[in-house]
């Protein structure tokens, strides 16, 4: 066997191995510098120069173990955490998402108005005699046919063209016509400005049909500044990620890009109602969630335990079926529940009779929440209960009953507290895990209901985590500088309630 | 007699209730999935018709691509989980029995980042891989590649962690007699270590297999395209989506991708309920 780890054979292995992984991280590296992606492209390059250095080098040894994990553990979630940290100091969100540069350039693509009487021309787009891009032009209204290219318009009499039924122009000498199905592949044909006249070029706007357009904003490098070339307004950098008129500081060009605010989000938290206000109501909501969840499967868990902690007839059956919820993939269960609290075809309301619409009303969407999660979280208090009985010394029990405490008094004195005491980090996990319970929320009321008409962005059953979810991804506008702001202040939350945890199984593991 | 029910009665009685409470979901999710029909209605406690219409519809419907979402869920979870045992195994190894400078950071970062809830950090996750999509569409957003490494990835903090949990309760007397007679840490990994956690590996394999079968939000967000959907994706946007009324076809489709899983969660039951108590403890 240790051959296999000594010989050439293992050394080839090694090499080959090595060679495949450096050739792809350094492939990879090479285009991402190439789409200016400069942070990803030098990770890369650092890990395959940790790589060669670990492997091929004795450097050291336990990093011979770890060199894969920790570059992974980098690159997808140290990374990501700091990006997030990053990312909550800007205004990185819809209409703020790209860089400056491309918002430049966007900027001057959308900075453009009709001539002024708005003129169209039915056209066709292909190729020109030298191949360049060029759209077969016909002005029927002039009875004038041209074919434009990006730098050259030359007018072609009519007895050379072809014409369809309605006196469009459709081919012509040294004009090659592009397929419908190249177009809808290679939009370059679109996004080419075909020349027209005098500072005016005609723009496609759909298929077959273009219009003629002037620039009317331009950029100057040297003051960092837009100029509307028309009228002579002048747009500078608000430092906010967006030009606006100076005077009036409200009229921006758009895109922006993103930009560093700081602490703004963080301020918006506290500062701004229509961010506060939901924020606190979902906050308090979560920890109520979080809190009677931990209570009512701990509670069920518990008393499932007493009831089945000692020899009786099928408790066997009895356990096998308690952990089948557990077992089940929770987004099934979910799913499943949600389509029992349908208002009109759910079974909830079929057996109760009752035509509740469940998901309408806060109370109830809030009540369906709990009662879900019950179901869900009971099997795995009710083992660990059992697990945890059965671990205390009968001698303390015992004892308890020859001093005189009937069973109750056992269960009060000796028993709960035990029990407390060795659970009290799994009740504080569990509190933790249910503070995040993203897939419950998401999947069975997708935080609602929640009344979008008036703009609502948190509903009456987000917690924290699917509300930042909402901010993020859940509206039209994406908003990933607010989001990551709440991202880290709930991380402090859950850090805090975890080092609480951590305390106290360290306090047991002294004593215990 | 009187006895036997006063101490009794109750027990019974609560488990009987709760096992109901368990079941009903569970019973009734398996009726629809034989009811022709389209709601999770309760009509009765007994099928009235017996229909397989359900069941053929995943397999013949050329909307519902139920077999690529499983083969893709398949394909997805297994490599995450083979890989990230293989990687974090070495690591673990690492963590629990060799001494390094650093070591000690390198515990209470990995702790500290077990908190940080992955899903807290998604927007970042999204931005990055659009970012990979840029350059390398293939490991970029949106596809199965990308979502692979961002699973392995993310999972890289809780699984050397629970591995080490793992690692550091198997004997250390072996790989140190090793070590004694001369082998290398290499040596030690591959001959003494390896043989002797293999039962443990393949448990957590297994757990993260269910894991990342489970996982729903990042694979909503990374997945697009319907047929390379994983099946708790595709499922979810069966019922949420176009097909709203269409339980029935979910209620079969959800039965045969929870069968495997709640096969192995049942006979790694053991394993599991000991894995989350001991690594919530030692925490």
């Amino acid at each position: 066997m240790s051959s296999i780890f000594r010989g050439n054979f293992a050394l080839f292995l090694k090499i080959a191995i090595l060679a495949g992984i450096t050739a792809i991280l350094s492939l990879l590296a090479q285009s991402a510098f190439a789409s200016s992606q400069i942070a990803i492209g030098t990770y890369l390059v650092i890990a395959v120069v940790v790589l060669n250095f670990t492997y091929f080098t004795k450097v050291s040894i336990p990093l011979k173990f770890f060199a894969p994990g920790i570059l992974f553990f980098i690159a997808f979630v140290i990374a990501p955490i700091i990006f997030t940290v990053i990312m909550s100091t800007y205004n990185y969100q819809t209409g703020n998402y790209i860089s400056k540069d491309a918002a430049i350039e966007q900027v001057l693509i959308r900075g453009v108005e009709p001539d002024a009487s708005q003129t169209t021309f039915d056209l066709v787009s292909g190729r020109s005699a030298d191949g360049s891009y060029a759209v077969l032009v016909s002005d029927i209204a002039n009875q004038k046919f041209f074919i434009s290219t990006e730098n050259e318009l030359t007018y072609v009499e009519t007895g050379q063209l072809t014409f369809n039924e309605y006196g469009v122009a459709i081919t012509a000498p040294g004009f090659s016509v592009t397929s419908v199905d190249e177009l809808a592949t290679n939009d370059a044909y679109s996004k080419i400005r075909y020349k027209y006249s005098d500072g005016y070029y005609i723009i496609i706007e759909a298929q077959g049909v273009g219009a003629v357009f002037r620039q009317s904003i331009a950029y100057d490098a040297k003051t960092d500044t837009m100029k509307n070339i028309q009228t002579g307004q002048i747009y500078v950098d608000n430092k906010r990620g967006n030009f606006a008129l100076e005077d009036s500081p409200e009229t921006m060009l758009t895109p922006g890009w993103r930009a560093p605010i700081w602490f703004e989000n963080y301020t918006k938290l506290v500062t701004d109602s229509r961010v506060r206000t939901p924020l606190i109501k979902v906050f308090i909501w979560t920890i109520i969630f979080a809190t009677l969840t931990v209570l009512s499967t701990f509670a069920f868990g518990l008393l499932l335990a007493l009831a089945l902690n000692r020899k009786m007839r099928g408790r066997r059956i009895y356990r096998s079926i308690l952990i089948l919820p557990y077992a089940m993939p929770s987004i099934m269960s979910i799913l499943i529940w949600a389509g029992m609290f349908d208002s009109e075809f759910g079974a909830i309301n079929n057996l109760l009779h009752t035509h509740i619409a469940w998901f309408s009303s806060a109370t109830f969407a809030r009540a369906a929440v709990l009662l879900v999660n019950l179901w869900l979280g009971f099997p795995y208090f009710y083992l660990i209960c059992s697990g945890s009985l059965q671990a205390i010394p009968s001698e303390l029990l015992e004892a308890a009953a020859i001093d005189g405490a009937n069973p109750r008094q056992v269960f009060r004195r000796i028993t709960l507290p035990l029990l407390l005491q060795i659970l009290s980090p799994l009740l504080i996990a569990s509190f933790a895990f249910n503070f995040n319970n993203f897939n419950l929320i998401y999947l069975l009321t997708g935080g609602g209901p929640r009344n979008t008409l008036d703009g609502e962005v948190a509903g009456a059953t987000d917690i924290l985590i699917s509300y930042t979810y909402q901010i993020a991804f859940g509206r039209n506008i994406l908003d990933f500088g607010l989001a990551s702001a709440i991202s880290v202040l709930i991380f402090f939350l859950v850090a805090s309630i975890s080092f609480y945890g951590l305390r106290k199984s360290k306090v047991m593991e002294t004593f215990g | 007699m009187n006895k036997w029910l006063r101490e009794n009665l109750w027990r019974h009685a609560f488990a009987v209730f709760m096992c109901i409470f368990a079941l009903f979901p569970l019973y009734l999710i398996v009726l629809s999935s034989f009811n022709p029909g389209g709601s999770l209605q309760l009509t009765s406690f007994v099928p009235r018709v017996l229909s397989m219409e359900n069941y053929k519809m995943l397999f013949s419907s050329p909307k519902i691509p139920f077999l690529s979402w499983v083969k893709n869920s398949l394909i997805i979870s297994s490599a995450v989980a083979l890989s990230s045992v293989v990687i974090g195994a070495a690591s673990a190894f690492a963590f629990s029995r060799l001494k390094f400078k650093g070591k000690k950071f390198g515990i209470q970062l990995l702790l500290l980042v077990q908190m940080f809830p992955a899903i807290l950090a998604l927007s970042a996750v999204y931005v990055i891989m659009e970012r990979v999509y840029s350059f390398a569409p293939s490991i970029g957003l949106g596809s199965q590649g990308g979502l692979i490494l961002v699973y392995l990835g993310g999972s890289m903090g809780v699984n050397i962690w629970l591995l080490k949990g793992f690692v550091d309760s198997i004997p250390a007397e072996l790989d140190e007699a090793a070590k004694i007679d001369g082998a290398s840490p290499v040596q030690t990994y591959w001959l003494i270590f390896i043989p002797l956690a293999t039962p443990v590996l393949a448990v957590v394999c297994l757990l993260s297999f269910i894991g990342t079968f489970n996982e729903f939000i990042v694979a909503r967000l990374f997945l697009v395209e319907m047929s390379g959907r994983t099946v708790a994706v595709g499922l979810q946007q069966f019922i949420g989506g176009q097909y709203a009324t269409n339980w029935g076809a979910f209620a079969a489709g959800s039965i045969l991708a929870s069968i495997p899983i709640v096969i192995i969660f049942l006979s790694l039951q053991r394993y599991i309920v000991n894995g989350l108590t001991a690594g919530s403890v030692k925490g």
